[in-house]
């Protein structure tokens, strides 16, 4: 495809030395390297007193002297537990930047009048759309790598964490992942900037799906999961547990991962569980989780965000080829 | 083979070019040719489809109706062959505020293929030729319109393109700038053989300038001819002159 390197090139280029850009990679890389360096030493206290444990707080408030369960943490050694606020991290303030770097690829040079001289080269396009769309790609590949390596610099140097086969490779699907997310948001806000002719109105359209896949719809499946299947009380052996049934959890996990942020969260948080509690008789154990084991549980989530991905650059396509440009 | 059977002179051939726009027919069943070396000037009043045409021409909207060959290759079929002898100066064009004239050539020079070493050349030559060798080391988001313009101008001349279309060249350029387009253009032409297609309002200046004009109104084409031509066509008095002769044709007078 002519023109698609060169094309490339110029918005990478744009793209990293526009400030907005590096103020948000500065607050993600900060924001990251603070969370995960908290995160290593919760880690770091977990794997020094128990390799499991279990918590329960009553309180006993009001006029009701029944004390009441409040909260039940069930805790263990664990390298999603670690690296629980990195992912988060990523899949907001990451979600925030990709969207930052797109939403305005196309329809900044339309508005500017600088895209009918670009499409009157010999270029198709394709290479318009593909450059545009890649050099945003790299931008994001840089800020995620940048942001990996520090986090998980950060995680090692503070927990002496080996790095197994087992924990790279974990580690390593997780950077993958990240890119495939940010590469989702990067195709919206691209795909926003073809269909709405103004900056600020594909902003806010952008900011609007990002508030909605981050915060909205997980919020939304935890209430509706908690009205349909509300908590209850059982027991375990000696073990009581208060808190949300399966039933609950199956359909908050259907309703938030409609949203592309959860839908990342949930698949990288089973690949990165090593391990998870299991109660047995009158104590719980820690089952360890294998990577192949991981790797399926999360494949309907994988395999969601790369058909959206497909999807958005689909569509992207469709309506560009055929925009007229005046 | 179909390039061989056209006549020699045909660079540009709009055969029944059409395009609506709902009720609105911006171009209107439009046929005519364009041969190579002339300087062809693309007249009518606001809105009587002269944008439309170009636009169509390098395949950034698409016709309702007909088509247009270029160098031999249809504008519908084969977009980027027939665009790939054509160097454009768009209507209200913008370029990158963010670089340098001599970075937006270089850009510009980069997609058109044009070799590193030919560019480099080329670009200081012809930021010379449009006036802006002061100014080449300047961000163009500090560049008056005019000066956007003639960058404009150097932009549809990196490619070094048989055929240049310009719509509305002289606009927001002052006197003495549309004095210079002038001469480059008639030398472009006469000189180097390039084929010119051009609108303009200014129409002492296309007296001066150019060798045929199509004259559209309502998106239909309603005169085309060389000036002389056209002014017989009317019956125009001895030294009439060609705004009369237009605004005869328009019907306004
Ligand atoms: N996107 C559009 N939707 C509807 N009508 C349009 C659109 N674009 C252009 N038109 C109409 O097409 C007609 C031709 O417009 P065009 O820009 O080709 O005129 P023009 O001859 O270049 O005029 P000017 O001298 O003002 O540049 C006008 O009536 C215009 O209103
Ligand atoms: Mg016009």
């Amino acid at each position: 495809m002519p023109g698609l390197f060169t094309i490339a090139k110029k918005e990478l280029l744009d793209i990293v030395t526009e400030k907005k850009f590096l103020l948000i990679f500065a607050t993600l890389l900060i924001v990251v390297l603070v969370s995960t360096f908290q995160g290593a030493q919760n880690f770091m206290e977990m794997s020094s007193s128990s390799s499991a444990y279990t918590t329960l707080e009553f309180s006993t408030s009001g006029n009701n002297s029944e004390p009441q369960i409040k909260t039940l943490s069930i805790g263990s050694t664990n390298l999603y537990w670690a690296l629980y606020s990195m992912v988060k991290n990523i899949s907001t303030v990451g979600g925030l930047l990709a969207i930052a770097i797109s939403f305005d690829a196309i329809n900044k040079e339309r508005l500017s009048g600088s895209l009918k001289t670009l499409l009157s080269y010999p270029v198709y396009r394709d290479s318009v759309l593909g450059g545009k769309y890649l050099g945003g790609f790299a931008a994001i590949t840089i800020v995620t790598l940048t942001t990996f390596m520090a986090g998980i610099g950060v995680f090692v140097g503070v927990t002496g964490t080996p790095l197994t086969f087992d924990n790279t490779a974990r580690l390593l699907i997780f950077l993958g992942m990240s890119v495939v997310y940010l590469a989702l948001f990067l195709g919206i806000g691209l795909l926003l900037s073809i269909v709405l002719p103004e900056p600020s109105t594909s902003l806010l359209a952008a900011i609007i799906i990002w508030l909605a896949s981050t915060q909205l719809i997980p919020n939304l499946g935890w209430a509706i999961a908690s009205i349909v299947y509300p908590f209850s009380f059982t027991t375990s052996g000696n073990i009581g547990k208060f808190g949300p049934s399966s039933a609950h959890e199956l359909l908050r996990k259907v309703i938030t991962g409609i949203s592309p942020s959860a839908s990342f969260e949930q698949t990288v948080s089973g690949i990165l569980s090593t391990s998870k509690m299991e109660f047995s008789g009158y104590t719980h154990v820690n089952v360890p989780i294998s990577l192949g084991q991981a790797l399926m549980t999360c494949l309907p989530n994988l395999i969601y965000l790369v058909a959206l991905l497909v999807v958005v650059f689909a569509a992207c396509y469709v309506t560009f080829t055929r925009q007229e440009i005046r | 083979m179909y390039r061989r059977m056209m006549a020699m002179s045909t660079i540009i051939d709009v055969r029944n070019l059409t395009k609506r726009y709902g009720d609105l027919v911006a171009v209107d069943h439009v046929s005519y040719e364009i041969h190579e070396g002339e300087i062809f000037g693309l007249l009518g009043p606001n809105g009587s489809g002269k944008t439309t045409t170009i636009l169509m021409l390098v395949g950034l909207i698409n016709p309702t109706e007909g088509t247009a060959v270029i160098s031999g290759y249809d504008v519908i079929k084969q977009p980027l062959e027939a665009r790939s002898s054509v160097g454009l100066l768009p209507e209200n064009a913008g370029y990158y505020d963010n670089l340098t004239a001599r970075q937006n050539l270089s850009y510009y020079a980069d997609l058109a293929r044009v070799s590193r070493v030919l560019a480099r050349k080329s670009i200081d030559e012809l930021l010379d030729l449009v006036g802006l060798s002061d100014w080449k080391n300047t961000k163009v988001q500090a560049f008056s319109r005019g000066m956007r313009q003639r960058l404009g101008i150097a932009q549809s001349l990196i490619r070094d393109p048989e055929i240049l279309i310009l719509d509305e060249p002289t606009q927001g350029i002052d006197p003495e700038g549309t004095r210079d387009i002038r001469e480059l253009v008639k030398e472009l032409s006469k000189e180097r053989g390039k084929t010119v297609v051009l609108t303009t309002h200014l129409l002492h200046e296309v007296d001066k300038l150019c060798d045929r004009v199509a004259i559209m109104k309502q998106g239909k084409l309603i005169a085309l001819d060389t000036i002389p031509n056209l002014t017989n066509q009317i019956k125009a008095e001895e030294g009439a002159d060609f705004e009369e002769v237009f605004l005869r044709f328009q019907g306004v007078m």
